[in-house]
């Protein structure tokens, strides 16, 4: 399958080093061209941004006493709007573009391993995700997300992100793809 | 119908207006002692005024930022010190308004191509941190009596954001603070605790009028086709008054809803699409 990536521009962004070079591997197999954000932190121009949420494992919402926790895990979740809303204007020009959000499944189906920074992280994503549906939709640009839950290794994960990036994935927005082989219980 | 709510203390947090104010008041007539915190001084006296002539002796008023972890601390400790340990709490804050000057255009106006990531965290203080800081402060006191209810008063743009009206910010934090509930409903299960959260929909609030006089303004049509317009969206054909949302809210945090936990229940005259 032609996913006609080939010369697109992807930023891919967040603290989670091993899915994001999963995700490179996969893209540039592709033909995609990976940019990442620059040494002064500036967010580069491209045609998709793939960013990745923090992980928490067993982060328990309760236990935790310092609300700075809290925002810790927010501001990891707005550098990836940060990122998105640089990349939007050119987007906007070529009529053309992807977000994907690297999540937790968490958000949409608990178990007893919940990582509940990560869950909430990314409901705010999923949100954002119908906001950017509706707002710049018509212009070609898609928001989705992939959660990953289960025992998904990073290049599962990856194989789903490079096809929400792809051109076979224009009509799907405000949508996600749990990648958790089967271990989520809920239906809707 | 006996909801067993008698004598257990409540707080409801902006509880001096709208939906706030109708929670109190039935929990009031249900015999609860009630604190309401409210930021705003005057129109706490105003509600508690009210209120003790339901519930005589049996109200509390504390003007507080409930969106402040120290000082819903000392809301917590204050009401404990003059009622008993809570058994309930009621988180319904409002979210963030940008412009004040601009209020009629709802809490959190704004598109993602223009809304500044400060404006994210604010929303975030506004609605997940206030109730995160609620629910703390009295998960222990509801642990020590193996009951308690907690029940945040949400937005229905948390399972459907609203992309018809661009009102951003809750449409990216209520999903997150529904979801933490659901979370806190799993955790706590096991101390006799429910969590649920109220997905609000259409109800007839002083903040709904001020919106529909500001999309009149907007659309360039009367406050009477603004009306119309919305009413129309509403499957039931008519706003919701608060005191049907106070109802399910009352209901949740009885006796007889003990096996109702982690749920986000939609209150809009049928206005929810979700299955």
């Amino acid at each position: 399958m032609d996913l006609q990536l080939k010369g697109k521009v992807v930023s891919v962004c967040g603290p989670d080093e091993a899915i994001l070079d999963a995700c490179r591997q996969a893209l540039k197999a592709e033909g995609a061209v990976i940019a990442s954000p620059t040494s002064d932190g500036a967010y580069p121009l491209a045609d998709a941004v793939v960013a990745v949420g923090g992980v928490n494992p067993g982060s328990d919402l309760l236990e935790i006493s310092d609300p700075d926790d809290l925002y810790a895990a927010w501001d990891d979740m707005t550098n990836a709007v940060s990122a998105y809303r640089s990349a939007l204007p050119q987007m906007l020009e070529h009529k053309w573009g992807r977000f994907v959000w690297v999540g937790s499944a968490q958000a949409k189906s608990v178990d007893a391993e919940a990582d509940e920074l990560a869950a909430v992280t990314s409901l705010g994503m999923l949100g954002l995700n119908k906001v950017i549906t509706g707002e710049v939709g018509s212009n070609g640009i898609t928001a989705n997300a992939v959660l990953r839950g289960g025992v998904a290794t990073d290049e599962d994960v990856a194989n789903a992100v490079t096809f929400l990036c792809s051109q076979g994935a224009a009509y799907l927005s405000g949508i996600t793809i749990t990648v958790d082989g089967g271990a989520g219980s809920g239906i809707f | 119908m006996d909801y067993g709510i008698s004598g257990r203390v409540a707080i409801v947090s902006g509880g001096s207006r709208g939906i706030g104010k109708a929670i109190a008041t039935t929990f009031a007539h249900e015999g609860a002692k009630v604190v309401i915190a409210s930021r705003t001084q005057s129109n706490l006296e105003e509600t508690l005024a009210e209120l003790e002539e339901i519930a005589p002796g049996r109200v509390h008023g504390i003007a507080a930022s409930m969106t402040d972890p120290e000082s819903v601390k000392r809301v917590v400790a204050e009401s404990r010190d003059r009622f008993g340990p809570i058994s309930i709490a009621i988180s319904n804050v409002i979210g963030h308004v940008i412009d004040a000057a601009k209020e009629g255009s709802g809490p959190g106006a704004g598109t993602f191509e223009g809304m500044e990531t400060e404006s994210y965290r604010e929303e975030f203080t506004q609605l997940m941190i206030s109730s995160w800081a609620l629910a703390r402060e009295c998960v222990p006191d509801m642990k020590a009596q193996h009951w308690g209810r907690i029940c945040n008063i949400g937005s229905g743009v948390a399972r459907e954001p609203s992309t018809h009206l661009p009102h951003l910010l809750p449409n990216v934090v209520r999903p997150p603070v529904a979801g933490m509930h659901r979370l806190m409903a799993a955790r706590l299960a096991t101390h006799g605790i429910t969590v649920n959260n109220i997905l609000t929909g259409s109800i007839l609030t002083e903040r709904n009028r001020s919106y529909w006089v500001w999309l009149a303004k907007e659309r360039n049509i009367t406050v009477a086709e603004a009306t119309q317009d919305m009413t129309n969206r509403i499957p039931l054909g008519r706003f919701g008054e608060p005191s049907e949302m106070a109802a399910l809210v009352a209901f949740l945090c009885s006796d007889q809803a003990g096996m109702v936990t982690g749920q986000s229940i939609p209150v809009g005259g049928g206005g929810s699409a979700h299955l």
